[in-house]
């Protein structure tokens, strides 16, 4: 039989698998696919609740999620793609000309 | 549909939009003119919004509220949005392309602050969030071939997105344990059920404050303030240090003072220790700091530990202080940043040497950014220091029950000093040092006038601290704590 537990563990294991990605990782790519890993951890702990405890606004913000992910990766590949641009590598490591 | 309630988000969507479409059929020539009429006209909206009402009831199913808070920091932004589009106008020849859409952005991002000073509800919240912190990934980005700017941009990119999921993820804690999105609901629900038993909700609850905490840059989320203070255009960094801060101050207020009310005994310490560490971490990172831009940073950091003072001691006199220094902050640094901006104007650099000798290149830019450093500083008799007392005062007044406040207390003063040593600096580089450039820095007519409201401010609330005090208070009072 499976609970609302399994959902959210499963669920819990994505949003730490997003976070080791954005710790580990060095490619700016990558991190930011983790970051979409984090928002669908939440959808389906949000679709996990709506079934379970009946709460028929979290599949509404499911819906709101999905949208603004959509606008984010719109915006944050623009972003990565004009950081390549200028400096041929997308590694945050570079990402080190501000200083004291 | 209660259109009272949304008549000024609705004003600047509006007119984003027609702005936008305006530069689509008929190409802007002169974009510094149009960025002075928008600010001519975010300015009258600011006045017009004088005269709207408070509403007492939440409207929109209950998501929206239109209460005197609601109304003070709605006003807030509006200024702040204002003073940003004259910087904007000023710093627009710096921009190579898409001049009318740096402030379309910035009307947007503004609405989605005017939302988020009304939002009653975590969808709400979350959707006005996000439509600020994309504005903002964008506008910091925005000088897209100079390096500083694109890593700025993402830097603010990564952590913004970070934030925004852990928000999220905490939202669907509470929300799906709870069974309410609802502020209000929420602490009814949380008031009748014993709280120790769910962990679920105390991960949620640690999860949005992480996510609050990123926007108002506390410690330990603050990483990306002075990296991206530093590498932003100048009027983009106006608009996190002022809109930003306080758009994040209000929600975070609104989630815990009415949602997560009744769980007090839990997050009062946690935000008693993030108020300490920013106080410290963002006074002595300070220090050293050459670039006047990156030092602003990490002094927005230090405020937002002052600010978190007021939020922490949990009383009426705390949310009234946590007001009252907001909007004396915000004339405060947008004067700071408007000097700021018409200085590299000219010379084209950010460092604090470039300042040398500002008083006599242009003695009202000098005057200007001295008494603003003094104010973030608090030294009476400017705005900033009656701003410190009443947060002080506030925290001491809660020490009398819990005697871990006097040790905030202290660690606050300790602040002050050593602030003390990094805005002097910038005054000494201002008054002391000379510098082989005496040519005469240009200041046109608008930043005079923008120039001269800032200060009349700083020294007037300084000096006559009533009527923001009462509109505090009054505002405070949405919360209903003693």
């Amino acid at each position: 039989m499976v609970t609302l537990n399994h959902y959210l563990w499963v669920s819990g294991l994505l949003f730490a698998l997003g976070i080791a990605g954005i710790v580990l990782r060095r490619n700016a790519l990558v991190i930011f696919m983790a970051l979409e890993m984090n928002l669908n951890a939440a959808n389906l702990a949000l679709v996990a609740f709506a079934r379970y405890n009946h709460v028929v606004d979290a599949q509404v913000l499911v819906f709101f999620i999905i949208a603004i992910a959509a606008a984010e990766v719109a915006v944050g590949l623009a972003i990565i793609v004009a950081l390549f641009r200028r400096k041929q590598t997308v590694s945050v490591d570079e990402l080190n000309s501000m200083r004291l | 549909m209660n259109w009272y309630a949304i008549q000024l988000e609705c004003l600047l969507a509006i007119l984003a939009v027609v702005v936008l479409l305006t530069d689509a059929f008929r190409p802007v020539r002169d974009a510094r003119r149009i960025g002075l009429i928008l600010s001519a006209l975010v300015g009258l909206t600011l006045l017009y919004s004088f005269t709207m009402q408070p509403l007492g009831e939440a409207v929109f199913q209950g998501m929206y509220r239109l209460d005197t808070l609601a109304l003070f920091f709605k006003r807030l932004f509006l200024l702040a949005t204002a003073f940003v589009l004259l910087m904007s106008a000023e710093f627009v020849e710096r921009i190579e392309a898409g001049r009318v859409e740096f402030y379309v952005l910035l009307l947007l991002c503004a609405t989605g602050m005017l939302v988020l000073a009304s939002a009653n509800d975590f969808i709400l919240m979350f959707v006005a969030l996000e439509l600020v912190t994309i504005c903002f990934f964008v506008l910091t980005s925005y000088l897209r071939r100079q390096v500083p700017s694109l890593e700025a941009g993402t830097k603010y990119l990564i952590l913004g997105a970070l934030s925004s999921g852990l928000t999220v993820y905490g939202i669907a804690y509470l929300l799906g344990i709870t069974g309410t999105a609802n502020f209000e609901k929420l602490r009814a629900v949380l008031t009748e059920a014993p709280v120790g038993e769910a962990t679920g909700l105390w991960f949620g609850m640690v999860l949005v404050l992480a996510g609050l905490g990123f926007k108002i840059a506390s410690v330990p989320f603050q990483v990306w303030a002075p990296d991206v203070y530093q590498g932003a255009p100048t009027p983009v960094t106006a608009m996190l240090a002022v809109g930003s801060k306080a758009a994040g101050f209000v929600l975070l207020m609104r989630v815990l003072m009415t949602g997560l009310l009744p769980l007090e005994p839990v997050w009062g310490p946690v935000v008693l220790g993030l108020a300490g560490a920013s106080l410290v971490y963002g006074n002595l990172g300070a220090l050293p700091q050459r670039d006047i831009k990156r030092l602003l940073g990490y002094s927005s950091i230090g405020h937002a530990g002052y600010v978190l003072m007021g939020v922490a001691a949990v009383n009426a006199l705390g949310v009234a202080a946590v007001l009252f220094y907001h909007g004396q902050y915000a004339f405060t640094t947008l004067c700071a940043f408007l000097a700021i901006v018409a200085v590299t104007r000219v010379t084209g650099r950010d460092d604090i040497a470039s300042f040398a000798g500002l008083h006599r290149r242009a003695p009202i830019l000098g005057l200007a950014l001295f008494l603003a450093m003094m104010s973030l500083a608090g030294v009476p008799p400017l705005s900033g220091f009656f701003g410190k007392f009443q947060l002080f005062a506030a925290v001491i007044d809660r020490a009398q029950m819990d005697a871990r406040y006097y040790w905030l207390a202290g660690i606050g003063a300790a602040a002050v000093v050593v602030s003390l040593y990094f805005y002097l600096n910038v005054g000494r580089a201002i008054y002391m040092q000379s510098s082989d450039r005496t040519d005469a820095i240009p200041v046109s007519w608008p930043v005079r006038v923008g120039l001269w409201i800032c200060m009349g401010a700083m020294i007037g609330l300084g000096v006559y601290q009533r009527p923001l005090v009462d509109a505090a208070l009054q505002a405070a009072r949405v919360f209903g704590l003693e």
